[in-house]
């Protein structure tokens, strides 16, 4: 998957519009990146990239392009 | 993954109590505050709960719920000859709480009487142990009674909880049948690797030096080594990925599709995760009954609960059931079987407890 097309899921997860992530964004100053979205984002991770992702996964991301390069 | 098939047995009937006190999620503006109160409501679904008085047991529960039930089928107790209580909430550390359930509801003493640890996923393990040993013995009536009273191992600071889980105790009929009705399968799974992910620390014989000091765990909520604790995230990823799979494959296995079944009848987890179930085994929501949202997630009684809730004395004849249920251990199993729903009474209220006389000290 190219980068365009993850930061497209993600945008279309955080409900955002095109263009709209910035992927050096840190997420705790991100107002979408709430609990939902980490469990929409689990869900994200298994639906399109097949990869399990855990609590102690999330903990480590601390910028938009650290879910990028998790997911693969 | 381990199959049971059970021929020759039959679910007669199901009985749920609940105790009467509700508790309005909403009630935890002032503590929690409303933005995340309404978050939560809007993620897990729970608008409302039951719990029990201090002195009412999950026992108490199920003794309520399997008493009603032996009545409304005119089973006299002398016929039951086993009798399993799923709970991880039991009255005494011993004796087995099955054991005070057998002289309580008056069974013979030929009855085989145990517990068995499991939470949320305990109903559909205990339908096929109970199923399996009547199989296998000349006993032609059980009982499989699951209750959990889980808001009392909560924190009460503990959001996480605190707003999630309700109290209720089931009763199941089990027996040997001689119609030509389809008898019960499941397939069973666990991973204890993860065992850690909804833990009770202290209070057994592990860690018995654990801190009753409530203080703030990484996850912002506060608890002693003597609360429950749950990691959501991880059951939440655990789930959404192994139950579907689970579904998908049991139903692939026998060659059927959800056009089968008549509903699936998920653990009452929370309603996001109930959606995720749907979207991925292609159940739609309206084959997936939902109580959680006003009983909240009541451990392995949410299954016999909202079949209750769903269907006692409604009228809906003769069902086919796909059940899942899944959770600490981590503990899943599906289970397929029919029902006539006949035989299923709609949820009692409750709050009769046992009055044990104490244990002298003399």
């Amino acid at each position: 998957m190219d980068t365009a097309k993850k930061i497209e899921l993600l945008e279309d997860m955080f409900d955002m519009e095109s263009g709209e992530l910035d992927v050096n964004a840190k997420l705790s100053e991100l107002d979408e990146w709430d609990s939902m979205a980490k469990l929409s984002l689990i869900v994200l991770m298994d639906d399109e990239c097949g990869k399990q992702l855990t609590g102690d996964d999330i903990k480590t991301f601390e910028t938009v392009q650290d879910i990028i390069n998790f997911m693969g | 993954m381990a199959k049971v098939n059970c021929n020759s047995v039959k679910i007669r009937g199901i009985a749920t109590a609940v105790p009467t006190k509700v508790v309005e999620v909403t009630s935890f503006y002032d503590q929690f505050g409303q933005e995340v109160v309404d978050n939560f409501i809007g993620m897990t679904g729970v608008k409302s709960f039951h719990i029990t008085p201090e002195e009412q047991t999950a026992s108490d529960l199920c003794y309520v719920a399997a008493r009603e039930l032996l009545k409304s089928q005119h089973v006299d107790p002398q016929e039951i000859g086993i009798l399993i209580f799923v709970s991880q909430t039991p009255d005494y550390r011993l004796p087995a709480t099955a054991c005070v359930l057998q002289h309580r509801l008056n069974l013979p003493k030929n009855c085989m009487a145990f517990d068995i640890n499991l939470g949320c996923s305990g109903w559909v393990y205990g339908i096929s142990v109970v199923s399996s040993l009547l199989e296998s013995t000349d006993m032609g009536k059980a009982l499989l009674l699951f209750g959990d009273t889980s808001v009392k191992t909560a924190s009460p600071m503990d959001r996480s909880s605190i707003m999630l889980f309700g109290e209720a105790g089931s009763a199941t009929l089990i027996e040997k049948k001689e119609s030509a009705e389809s008898g019960i399968f499941g397939e069973y799974q666990t991973d204890g690797s993860h065992f850690k992910t909804i833990i009770i620390p202290s209070g057994a014989f592990r860690n018995r030096n654990g801190s009753h000091e409530r203080v703030m765990w990484g996850d912002e909520n506060i608890r002693s080594d003597y609360d429950g604790y749950m990691n959501g995230t991880d059951t939440f990823t655990f789930t959404i990925s192994e139950i579907p799979r689970q579904i998908k494959k049991f139903l692939q296995e026998r060659d059927e599709t959800p056009e089968n079944y008549d509903a699936l009848l998920l653990h009452q987890a929370n309603l996001f995760i109930l959606k995720q179930i749907s979207k991925k085994t292609k159940f739609p929501m309206d084959k997936i009954p939902i109580s959680l949202d006003r009983y909240g997630n009541t451990s392995g009684t949410s299954i016999p609960l909202t079949i209750c809730d769903a269907y006692g004395g409604k009228g809906n004849g003769k069902m086919r059931i796909l059940a899942d249920g899944f959770g600490v251990g981590l503990s899943w199993g599906v289970l397929s079987f029919q029902l006539d729903t006949q035989g299923v009474l709609p949820p009692i209220l409750t709050d009769e407890s046992f009055d044990d006389g104490g244990v002298s000290h003399e």
